[in-house]
């Protein structure tokens, strides 16, 4: 972790991997990047083993391009479809147990501030509706509670794609899934307001149809969570196997759950509020 | 046999946009010519998944973009 541990040292460039070559001559490391150059430098993120067309994998590469700090970073996720992205990139990844990634999380987090008192080091836990709401429900909770300072991202493909389609506490109601072929009984939890109860600062909601916007997502909750405590985002990114949806139809349908009730939706805490204005007044005081 | 998409680089090169870049779930795929301004594929990591088709026939009208079909060492 840091910066020294990512440049190749001279005289060994000929010896590495091209794709590493790469992605520290014309990677994020170091450097201020803005989501909008995608295409245009080497990104964090490998190829990976997830489906074509998946959304989810749209949402990691879109999250490792919005990293503020990506060598300072530390990503933790846990069994689901996400970690086969994750595990591919350029920042150190830790598999959890499944569930228990919010409490390895908050230990790690701990432990890093006592051996980098003086540097800001990031954790940022990124794992499926069946790991965060469903399985890992009570440490999730309870990191909140505690108010530990680090983001939480759920990745909500509302189904466990892996294991063949069992309905999750994120599937929505009535919905007919080849493991729950009597259709689901129950409504979709309300992981926003859960979140907003139990303490996090920063909580968002989004479905990733505006790369711009979940890029400022991802850097506003993990600004916030360096700061002041927990942060949450709950993105929707489909699963188009379990779902059937056709590949080329996923962005459409993203956009389609955007106006029923993915819309993007941000709240914050008073003083989050006021850390980002002075943030963004910043820029411009500068230049003035 | 892969299926995978290819830019129309003339058609592209038309307009200086890139949504097609910034919707692919792929990493390192569809890349962006910064000096020619066209978006280009990098074949052997493509899925197939056809959304930037989506992005450039369906929202934007611009039909840059197409499938095709691609044997290996193409």
């Amino acid at each position: 972790m840091g910066l020294e541990y990512v440049r190749i040292s001279p005289g060994f460039e000929k010896y590495m991997p091209k794709d590493y070559v790469d992605l520290v001559q014309y990677g994020q490391f170091g450097r201020d990047i803005d989501v909008q150059q995608l295409g245009q430098f080497k990104e964090l993120v490998e190829e990976h083993p997830m489906c074509a067309g998946c959304f989810m994998a749209y949402f990691i590469r879109v999250f490792y391009a919005a990293l503020p700090k990506p060598e300072d970073t530390i990503v933790l996720g846990t069994a689901g479809c996400a970690r086969l992205a994750l595990s591919q990139a350029a920042v150190p990844f830790i598999y959890g147990n499944y569930g228990d990634t919010n409490a390895v999380a908050s230990g790690l987090k701990r432990a890093l501030s006592i051996r980098f008192p003086d540097k800001e080091k990031d954790v940022v836990v990124i794992a499926g509706d069946g790991g965060l709401i469903d399985i890992g429900f009570g440490m999730t909770m309870h990191s909140w509670f505690r108010r530990e300072k680090f983001t939480t991202i759920m990745v909500d493909n509302e189904v466990y794609g892996n294991t063949g389609g069992q309905e999750s506490g994120m599937s929505p109601k009535g919905v007919q899934l080849k493991m729950a072929p009597k259709g689901k009984q129950f409504e979709k939890i309300n992981a926003v307001e859960l979140a907003k109860t139990a303490g996090c600062v920063y909580v968002a909601k989004l479905s990733p149809t505006n790369p711009k916007r979940i890029a400022k997502t991802v850097k506003r909750a993990i600004l916030a969570a360096r700061h002041f405590g927990p942060t949450f985002i709950h993105a929707y990114t489909s699963c188009n196997i379990e779902y059937s949806i056709p590949t080329e139809k996923v962005l459409e349908d993203a956009r389609k759950r955007e106006k029923q009730d993915f819309g993007f939706y941000e709240w914050m805490t008073d003083e989050v509020k006021e850390f980002f204005e002075e943030m963004e007044r910043k820029p411009e005081e500068v230049k003035a | 046999m892969y299926y995978v998409a290819d830019v129309k680089e003339t058609d592209c090169a038309k307009y200086n946009c890139k949504q097609c870049v910034l919707f692919c779930p792929e990493p390192n795929t569809l890349m962006y010519h910064d000096s020619k301004h066209v978006a280009w594929v990098n074949y052997s990591r493509c899925k197939g998944c056809a959304i930037c088709v989506y992005v450039c026939s369906d929202l934007l009208k611009r039909n840059c973009i197409e499938m095709v079909m691609m044997t290996a060492g193409e």
